[in-house]
């Protein structure tokens, strides 16, 4: 006859919903297979088995935007591609981060004051997550950015916290 | 054939438009303010007459370029009166090559179409078409290449403004 008794201490944990999410959230974000520019040079880089960016869990690069929780705008934003980048992101489902990769998607860069196409900062047209410098970043500063998004989500909570009384 | 050769055929079978020869030459020592010209030697033709003579330089059997290696624009200045025209053409059979140049008024940036002639020429004269302004007459697709549809101004010319927006981006 089977017994319950002392059966839960081995096969039960028990920990926080918010740290429980998170975890699952941080240890696979599946970016989108999504490049501009030369920057997506260095993003392949990091796919590939030197720097590998599959040991934080971010190695599916995923082919729809539908699947994916990652954008890294990996290059330069022209307005011809800033309506198709917001368009990828609408199509993207929630929770879903961004990451700037280079100095073209984060302000401009090198096209600040003669690029007559190019958007200056692709957060005129969405919202990043995080920055990363370079031109172009090294694969490890894009390791170093993915690893700061995840503190981001880490720090995230899903829980809606009770209105406090005035 | 050198450059020679090919300018003295070009005027032996009349090519049409053809104006004259222009070579790089070393500076005259005595000259102080001479500088002399460096870079290619090029020939100058007419700009109307541009197409035509492109077809024979396209059809003769002595120079035989049957390659259109590229065609351009260039503004020289903001107060320059003309754009001009480059042309780069290859002889695969000879194994020469030729730089055809053309002045076009900015007052009336209009010439006859190449793409007759060598039909490689259709995205080249789009892209000068939508980057100076330039209206190529009888190009079979003229519609923009590089930028969008809705964009307004020729921005390689030098007195292009840069726009303040585009489609509720800022560009400031």
């Amino acid at each position: 006859m089977l017994s319950l008794e002392h059966s839960f201490e081995e096969n039960v944990l028990t920990t926080k919903v918010d740290w429980l999410i998170n975890w699952a959230r941080l240890s696979s974000i599946w970016p989108m297979t999504f490049g501009l520019a030369c920057c997506a040079i260095e993003m392949m880089a990091v796919g590939a088995a030197h720097h590998d960016i599959d040991r934080f869990g971010a190695g599916a690069f995923r082919a729809s935007p539908r699947q994916a929780d990652l954008m890294i705008v990996a290059g330069t934003v022209n307005f011809k591609m800033a309506e198709r980048v917001k368009r990828l992101y609408d199509q993207m489902p929630s929770p879903k981060y961004v990451i700037a990769m280079g100095a073209c998607a984060t302000g401009g860069g090198p096209y600040y004051k003669y690029g007559y196409t190019v958007v200056k900062g692709v957060d005129r047209v969405i919202p990043v997550d995080v920055y990363i410098a370079g031109c172009p970043p090294r694969p490890e500063a894009l390791l170093e950015g993915l690893m700061k998004l995840q503190e981001k989500i880490r720090a995230s909570s899903v829980i809606r916290k009770p209105a406090r009384l005035a | 054939m050198d450059f020679r050769g090919i300018y003295d055929r070009l005027v032996a079978i009349h090519a049409p438009g053809l104006v004259k020869a222009d070579e790089p030459r070393k500076a005259d020592p005595k000259d102080k303010k001479d500088k002399g010209r460096a870079g290619d030697p090029f020939v100058l033709v007419e700009a109307q007459e541009l197409a035509r003579f492109l077809e024979s330089c396209r059809d003769d059997d002595r120079l035989h370029f049957e390659q259109l290696i590229d065609l351009t624009a260039t503004d020289p200045a903001k107060d320059a009166p003309d754009f001009w025209i480059g042309v780069q053409l290859l002889s695969l059979k000879f194994r020469h090559r030729l730089a055809v140049k053309a002045l076009l008024p900015k007052s009336a940036p209009s010439l006859p179409s190449t793409v007759p002639v060598y039909r490689a020429s259709q995205w080249h004269e789009r892209e000068c078409a939508e980057m100076f302004g330039i209206t190529f007459v009888g190009h079979p697709d003229p519609r923009h290449v590089l930028l969008p549809d809705d964009w307004i101004g020729y921005p390689m010319r030098k007195d292009y403004e840069f726009p303040k927006e585009y489609h509720g981006i800022s560009c400031e």
